[in-house]
């Protein structure tokens, strides 16, 4: 047998004998090069563990408290955002509702009622994908870089889509451009919060222990 | 190697999980440099490392909830000290240009003898082999738990750490002496 390779000198090494293990442990102990050279192997391993832990150069301490102070304020304040959207919308509903009881397609079906509807059903599928990230928990789990940064641009759509529901009621629109508005943001909503869900489904891994 | 357990580990987990800042600002100081000592070792420049320190803790304090206490904190906190620090490396896109620096400052064979500082030698390794060679022969960590932490295979962490060892071996001209 030739001399053992640094992968079979590291396996050596974790605890518990591998099947297979047993040709290369014999030439070990009879090999005076593999036994000098698992034992240089040894030593520097020693030295990795006692080399000194470097330190930051400043206390970070306060900036941390800082930013985890002003995430809980931005958390309650988009709470209250949201809120403000589902009374928005139910404002709107309200609105397509009693319009529908006027207007009526050619087809004799009250259009009013049939968008009040589909919107009714987007609102419901945005409530339970929401519901869904909740119960996913997305911020105890950790991300990639590349797939946090994906989850953020969706959350800031997210974000602008919400900004533009809440502005909605207050433009002077018609009822019919309302309703085409708000159908139009709440499909854009669902299709993010999809977006984001299926980030959150297939590439996160949980950090809580 | 748990060697930073927490006195009152348990009360004091209770009140950072209701945002108590003595209780934040004790985690803080038992971890702070264990935590930058593991980014440091990961992180190619100090100001990387230092970035991890503050995300590390940011997200300690945020997710302490999630702590079960079935493990230590330490424990809890260097999983995600490890994880901030691999976001950092991928981010930063360093590994292509990690790999290709790897190749271009490895000393010429003549220059070996000439035995570089241990310190030094971790520091010319990839970041990819340094966060191998310090979570598996440093920390304690398994081939599978980095593969997990690196999202590559046990195979990968174990050449890996191969690849290092021979390369430190090397470059502190421990071969001129077998």
């Amino acid at each position: 047998m030739s001399h053992l390779t640094m992968e079979q000198l590291l396996e050596l090494r974790a605890p518990g004998l591998e099947p297979g293990q047993e040709m290369v442990r014999t030439h070990l102990d009879e090999c005076p090069a593999c036994r000098a050279e698992a034992d240089r192997l040894a030593q520097r391993i020693a030295r990795l563990r006692a080399l000194p832990t470097p330190r930051p150069s400043r206390d970070r301490f306060q900036e941390v408290r800082a930013r985890y102070v002003a995430e809980g304020r931005g958390r309650r304040l988009r709470a209250l955002a949201l809120g403000a959207v589902a009374l928005a919308a139910a404002v709107a509903l309200a609105v397509v509702v009693t319009d529908g009881r006027t207007a009526e397609r050619q087809d004799g079906r009250p259009t009013g009622l049939a968008a009040a509807d589909e919107l009714q059903g987007v609102m419901t599928r945005s409530q339970e994908l929401e519901a869904a990230l909740r119960a996913y928990n997305p911020d105890g789990r950790m991300l990639d870089g590349r797939t946090a940064g994906i989850a953020l641009r969706i959350e800031d759509g997210l974000g602008a889509v919400d900004r533009q529901l809440e502005m909605l009621n207050m433009m002077q629109l018609g009822a019919q451009d309302l309703r085409r508005e708000q159908l139009r943001l709440w499909r854009e909503r669902v299709g993010l919060l999809d977006a984001l869900v299926d980030v959150h489904l297939t590439r996160a891994s949980y950090a809580g222990m | 190697m748990d060697v930073y357990r927490l006195a009152q580990e348990e009360a004091l987990v209770a009140r950072a999980r209701r945002g108590d800042a003595s209780a934040q600002e004790a985690i803080y100081r038992a971890f702070e440099t264990p935590v930058y000592g593991l980014a440091r070792r990961i992180c190619r420049t100090r100001e990387d490392a230092e970035d991890v320190l503050q995300e590390t803790f940011f997200e300690v304090f945020r997710s302490i909830q999630r702590f079960r206490g079935e493990g230590s904190l330490w424990g809890w906190v260097r999983t995600i000290t490890a994880s901030k620090a691999f976001m950092r490396l991928r981010r930063n896109r360093y590994r292509d240009a990690d790999e290709l620096d790897e190749r271009v400052t490895e000393p010429p064979r003549d220059r070996t003898a000439l035995r570089m500082d241990l310190e030094a030698a971790l520091e010319r390794l990839s970041e990819t082999a340094r966060a191998v060679v310090w979570l598996h022969d440093v920390e304690g960590y398994t081939h599978d738990e980095i593969a997990r932490l690196m999202d590559r295979t046990p195979s990968f962490s174990k050449s890996q750490l191969a690849r290092a060892h021979q390369r430190l071996r090397r470059w502190l001209g421990e071969e001129v002496q077998a």
